[in-house]
């Protein structure tokens, strides 16, 4: 019993930074139906700004806000060079844009850098563990998953509450009528990036604060865990990409566990291998957005 | 025209022979008058000109974004290595791989073709799951399978050791890694055999109807195309020259590794085919030339022989990716059909013999006039969307000798009852039977073949195939299955639909008026029973929707189908239809010739909130 509730909210834990990652994502393909697969880049971006701050002799307290901000920008200006040219283009275009996004920044990033990790120091206090009630919880856990509570707090009253958040959503629901309501596209692209991008900070501070490296590659899996868990959510669905996240956290820590010694160097295969079925059986994800096409 | 032998199977393949001859001869200059390394890039560029050859076989005529074929280039590249290297080789490197495999000894040639096979079959089992998944262009879904599958086969061959050594070292032939392909010999055949298999897959039936489900799924079911065959069907030869080109690769360099076959070599590829235009196979090998003349020329900019201190800052280790993801990324954007769109080297001969004149709509065969009428039954069609009962209860009879029209307020299920009748949404009761088949639970493709065939309220063409492809793919979908319907010939229906001079255009450049005629004209050629038409004059001014009177009129009798037509243009419907249906709200509130149901008070009601004369 001890043991189930340590690793739900391991679970829990991982489960939230995909999260974040995966609302990010489901933002952006809410506002134009592009699913993002640069979005990782944000968090090799953040990794090296880490990096460099740590160079600097900055501390993780000062490092953090920086990080979350350097990450809404870079978003924003990935739009503006790349993203903003295939609006309303073919799905096969979009796709290929990301995936072609993706490839060029790890490229200028082993051009500019290098191919080899760089590694900062993680703060040492995350790894401190908690007893309660004979449950040991690792402080970082606790943390990721008061600060995924708080971030998605916030994103839901922008969402809810503010002028800009109600446009955005309008706009994830019918991208045309809301254009005819007076909602301006070109803005509202342009902040669904950054608020994907601010996301996509907060999740890079505990991804890095976990693995403490900066690398061409760093932001390949946890890109890859986002579009899993925007995909299990449905991708058009917000409230669907959070649950998707907090479902592949809880699933890989399962996995983990339970796998017999030899396999677990391939639980990322078997996610992998789950999640093609899933689409396989259920392309539209778990939670089915009702989109039918008009004929 | 030429005939169907001419353009269809012997121009394409001088086409592709005169592509090869280029291809193979400028490699073979290349590698003379270089030095010693450009005789190894020239095999590499040949190589990756199969596995591209094999990749556009898939992604070129069903447009589904596959990320995967380079993962099953690694399980053939694995399997080819695993069945090749000696046993005494193998011995020392993976002495205990499962069923026996270290004592296997083939030939690099058995090797190749079991290890092709293996993959085919591999193939086979991801393709179902891709059907399952609805794959289409542009498909999340598709892509998300492929690219797990590309993950799953890195990790099993990191992690399955003794059968693949693992990741750090991989498997080699000889313990100094030497070449172990001597000659070009295999290359060559190889690459030919490759490249007229991909030029003339686009010609056969297969490869045209995935390319019209490639342009549009839905309008390419109501055709009567079943997608996921032809999708299969490109798959499987896709693989297998993937995996011959990979084989080859594997071979070439003497050893496989984890990362042979993984992002690096599918960004390559990727953006091989991109560049050079993904709809064409002779895109495809300008793509590979152009991106292999591009990595080489960045990659000697970058080196230590070029000094330019003003462009220190870019000439740099790393060039060469950075100049594969510009690319993709900036063909995309500026240019995503890439260089060669959907074009060919036999297009330019095919396109001139077409402009010769040639016989009379006259001359044209007749079609000869079929004995009996059919009917189509829709009886108590209830439809819901989650709360809404969009349908409650209609019914609709027509005959093959009268055009019905369908006419109600906004919302009144018109659409849907055609949605219904084809297929597209499925009823929660009701019945429909064409004379005494049933179609309820057919999928759209076989109510298609059956003999129902429909158009789209908002124009549904295939709009990077031609006007004559528009209608070729329409009468190709359902060859075989029209028993003693009458099938227009082509070139009959481009006359009737004054279309000639049009031909050769994309369906996508037309204007709205020719476009119109052309997708009535594709659902001609479909060899219907009935024509369901949906809006046919929707955006057209008085003097077009009289002249489509005409037209539909002249096509219906051409193919002696009845038709159901959706319109809101009450001249239209009283110039043109024999009987009239009035929806509202889901419910035939009434039937009749036109005349008859516009003096009907429960119409009046329906259109304008009461019978004329009552306010007063």
């Amino acid at each position: 019993m001890t043991e189930l509730l340590q690793q739900v909210v391991d679970g829990l834990g991982r489960g939230g930074i995909y999260a974040l990652i995966a609302l990010g994502i489901a933002v952006i393909f809410g506002v134009m139906h592009l699913v993002n697969f640069a979005h990782g880049e944000l968090i090799t971006v953040s990794a090296y700004t880490a990096y460099a701050l740590f160079v600097a002799g900055w501390n993780w307290w000062l490092i953090a806000p920086a990080v979350v901000v350097t990450a809404g920008l870079t978003s924003v200006v990935i739009e503006f060079v790349a993203f903003r040219w295939v609006r309303g283009a073919p799905d096969f275009t979009m796709l290929m844009t990301s995936f072609g996004v993706h490839f060029l920044v790890q490229a200028a990033f082993v051009m500019y850098v290098s191919a080899n990790f760089r590694q900062f120091p993680r703060p040492g206090w995350i790894f401190e563990t908690w007893k309660v009630g004979g449950v040991s919880l690792e402080v970082f856990d606790l943390l990721v998953i008061l600060f995924t509570l708080l971030t998605l707090g916030a994103t839901y009253w922008v969402l809810h509450r503010t002028m800009f958040g109600m446009s955005l959503r309008a706009a994830a629901e019918d991208f045309d009528a809301a254009r005819l309501m007076g909602i301006r596209s070109d803005r509202i692209i342009r902040g669904a990036f950054a608020l994907s991008g601010l996301l996509a900070g907060v999740a890079a501070v505990f991804w890095l604060m976990r693995s403490g490296q900066a690398g061409p590659t760093a932001g390949l899996s946890p890109m890859l865990k986002g579009v899993l868990a925007a995909l299990i959510g449905g991708l058009g669905s917000l409230s669907g990409a959070v649950l998707g996240g907090v479902v592949l956290g809880l699933a890989e820590v399962f996995l983990i566990s339970y796998l017999p010694e030899s396999l677990v160097g391939l639980t990322d295969g078997i996610v992998f291998l789950f999640i093609a079925f899933l689409f396989v059986f259920r392309p539209q994800g778990l939670i089915t957005v009702r989109r039918a096409e008009r004929v | 025209m030429p005939n169907v032998l001419v353009r269809r199977l012997l121009l394409p393949l001088a086409g592709s022979l005169a592509t090869y001859v280029l291809l193979v001869g400028g490699g073979i200059m290349y590698a003379t008058i270089g030095n010693s390394a450009s005789d190894g890039l020239v095999t590499q560029m040949l190589i990756n000109a199969i596995v591209v050859l094999g990749i556009q076989i898939y992604i070129g005529n069903t447009g589904v974004l596959s990320f995967g074929h380079v993962a099953f280039g690694a399980i053939a590249g694995y399997a080819f290595a695993i069945f090749a290297i000696s046993p005494d080789r193998k011995a020392a490197q993976i002495p205990n791989a499962p069923f026996g495999l270290t004592e296997v000894d083939l030939t690099p040639l058995q090797s190749s073709l079991i290890a092709a096979c293996i993959a085919v079959v591999v193939a086979f089992v991801i393709g179902m799951g891709l059907a399952r998944s609805g794959a289409r262009s542009g498909a999340v879904a598709a892509t998300v399978i492929t690219l797990a599958l590309l993950f799953v086969v890195h990790e099993v061959a990191k992690n399955w050791i003794d059968l693949t050594r693992g990741g750090k070292t991989g498997l080699s032939f000889s313990p100094l890694g030497r070449v172990t392909l001597q000659g070009r010999g295999w290359v060559y055949l190889a690459l030919l055999l490759s490249l007229v298999a991909a030029r003339l897959f686009k010609e056969t039936k297969s490869g045209r109807l995935a390319q019209a489900a490639r342009e549009d799924d839905l309008a390419a079911r109501s055709m009567g195309i079943h997608p996921a065959v032809q999708q299969m069907i490109a798959l499987l030869l896709s693989v297998f020259v993937v995996s011959i080109g990979a084989t080859l690769r594997v071979f070439e360099i003497g050893s496989i590794n984890p990362r042979l076959f993984f992002f690096k070599y599918t960004l390559l590829t990727l953006t091989m085919l991109i560049v050079g235009g993904r709809n064409s196979v002779t895109g495809a090998l300008v793509g590979v030339v152009v991106i292999s003349l591009g990595s080489e020329l960045t990659r000697y900019l970058a080196g230590p022989s070029v000094e330019l201190p003003l462009l220190n800052w870019i000439l740099r280790n790393g060039l060469t990716d950075v100049f594969l993801g510009v690319s993709m990324v900036g063909f995309m954007i500026f240019r995503p059909d890439g260089l060669l769109g959907g074009w060919e080297p036999d297009h330019l001969v095919i396109r001139r013999l077409a402009k010769r004149p040639t016989g009379h709509l006259s001359e044209v065969r007749q079609i000869e006039t079929r004995l009996h009428r059919d009917h189509l039954h829709a009886t108590e069609i209830v439809v819901d969307f989650g709360g809404f009962r969009a349908l409650d209860g209609a019914s609709l009879t027509a005959s093959t000798e009268e055009v019905v029209g369908l006419i109600g307020p906004n919302g009144a299920g018109k659409t849907t009852l055609l949605n219904a009748i084809t297929g597209l949404v499925t009823p929660s009761a009701g019945s429909i039977r064409l004379d005494e088949e049933v179609l309820d639970d057919l999928p759209s493709h076989l109510i298609a073949q059956a003999g129902v065939v429909r158009t789209f309220q908002n124009l549904r063409l295939f709009p990077a195939l031609s006007v004559e492809e528009n209608i070729g793919v329409a009468r190709l979908a359902v060859a075989g299955h029209i028993a003693d319907r009458p099938q227009p010939e082509v070139e009959l229906l481009i006359r009737a639909s004054g279309l000639t001079e049009l031909r050769h255009r994309r369906a996508g450049e037309l204007d709205y008026g020719n476009a119109r005629r052309l997708e009535l004209a594709r659902a001609a050629a479909a060899a219907p029973r009935f024509l369901l038409l949906d809006e046919p004059t929707s955006g057209m001014g008085d003097l077009e929707s009289e002249e489509m009177i005409h037209r539909i009129r002249e096509i219906a009798s051409l193919v002696q189908a009845g038709v159901v037509v959706v319109d809101h243009d009450l001249n239209f419907i009283t110039g043109i239809c024999d009987r009239v249906y009035v929806l509202d709200q889901g419910k035939v509130i009434s039937v009749g010739t036109p005349n008859e149901v516009s003096l009907d008070p429960l119409v009046q009601v329906a259109y304008l909130g009461g019978p004329i004369g009552s306010s007063n």
